[in-house]
């Protein structure tokens, strides 16, 4: 075997493997320096979209619903707000995590969190989160909602959502304010 | 350092060789993160820095790197600095980034950094290179910036987000087509200016006038 081909293929190899090696060091230590703690930066966004003030996760485990879209819960230190983290499964890119807040047993908010969605601006534009914000929980009927068009997708992720946490609330929060 | 090639590099992005207006590279994000001027912008600063840091290291690394392997090289350095962009970005811009977070790891496609990469970094020193990352970076937020004007202020009757008092938003505007047309109508605008203070600078240098020793001559001769 032509000894000069070897050579340069090995070249090749470690030239890109290094690179690689470099590059993993580099973003170890960037990920050092930006970490979060998965909790706090949930209480964080917590206190931020309601202005309430959280300390604790009532549910940090969560709870599977429908397709595997998974729900946790906690409530505010003042007890005004329920409020959720919701993935909603059935996206274009994957799941779509959304935020959703509950005040006197209707939803106040939703905002949505982390995505791969590239057509969710146009939910926003299609006023899509009206049909959910300011509702009764008791009356929705979430997944009969109409999907947005050019974004079918990115709408159910979004219904999948909102609708685990409306499952949640009835059975596990709205139970304990009835009782 | 040679003043004149920096002068060069430097302005050449943001005019003769606009990435956006007359090389007409990286449409995707052009037309899908300028539907507002804060969208805009922050697409053009995280490309810009990737720009900057990718043309750098490339450049840098232009005499290691084989050209068998160049591209994913190239890909490797670049995706590095998107997933550097991405980490700050979570941690210090949670509610922008939840809104760009797909449009962000495209960044890695772009082909304004590809081709700067393969063209100019690969053959040219770091500090060039860099060079070339911030006017190409600061020539692609411009554009992005000035589009983003434009889609804002017909799509939402506003600007930067404060809405403009009496003017009415036509929604239907927002969508991408007419994102198609105010790219089209804006790249148009800036090729027909540049033409013409082209053509203005090509007038003045053939311009005749009397010289010192009672001769007529061009305005290089003049100076």
């Amino acid at each position: 075997m032509d000894k000069a081909k070897i050579r340069s293929m090995l070249r090749c190899v470690i030239v890109l493997a290094v690179i690689a090696l470099c590059s993993g060091l580099l973003l170890g230590a960037f990920n050092i320096l930006t970490y979060v703690d998965p909790l706090q930066s949930t209480y964080e966004r917590f206190a931020a979209d309601t202005g309430a003030k959280f300390s604790k996760m009532t549910d940090d485990t969560g709870k599977t619903y429908g397709d595997g879209s998974v729900v946790y819960y906690a409530v505010s230190d003042d007890g005004v707000y329920h409020a959720f983290l919701a993935e909603g499964k059935g996206g274009y890119g994957g799941s779509v995590q959304l935020y959703a807040y509950v005040k006197d047993g209707k939803i106040d908010k939703i905002v949505v969190g982390e995505n791969s969605e590239t057509f969710l601006n146009k939910l926003e534009e299609a006023d899509f989160y009206s049909n959910f914000t300011g509702k009764e929980i008791a009356s929705l009927s979430v997944l009969d909602t109409d999907a947005v068009s050019g974004a079918t997708k990115s709408s159910t992720a979004v219904k999948n959502a909102v609708n685990a946490v409306v499952e949640y609330y009835k059975e596990s929060v709205g139970g304990e304010n009835n009782g | 350092m040679d003043k004149q090639k920096a002068k060069e590099t430097l302005l050449g992005g943001l005019l003769k060789n606009n990435p956006t207006f007359v090389l007409v590279l990286g449409t995707c994000p052009t037309i899908a993160m300028t539907t507002s001027l804060s969208q805009a912008f922050a697409m053009g600063i995280a490309t810009t820095f990737v720009l900057i840091f990718s043309n750098l290291f490339v450049s840098l690394l232009r005499n290691v790197i084989p050209d068998k392997v160049r591209i994913p090289c190239y890909i490797v350095i670049i995706s590095t600095f998107v997933i550097i962009v991405q980490m700050v970005m979570r941690r210090y811009l949670p509610d922008l980034y939840s809104t760009m977070q797909a449009f962000i790891a495209l960044i890695v496609v772009n082909c304004i950094i590809l081709a700067r990469a393969e063209s100019f970094a690969s053959c040219n020193k770091p500090l060039y290179s860099m060079l070339d990352g911030v006017s190409m970076g600061l020539g692609f937020t411009a554009a992005l910036c000035l589009i983003g004007i434009v889609r804002e202020f017909f799509a939402g009757g506003a600007f930067a987000g404060i809405k403009i008092p009496g003017f009415p938003a036509m929604e239907g505007v927002g969508a991408s087509a007419f994102g198609f047309i105010v790219f089209g109508c804006l790249m148009a605008l800036f090729n027909f200016v540049i033409q013409k203070v082209n053509e203005k600078k090509e007038r003045m240098k053939k311009q005749v006038l009397p010289l010192s020793d009672g001769k007529v001559g061009t305005m290089k001769e003049a100076a």
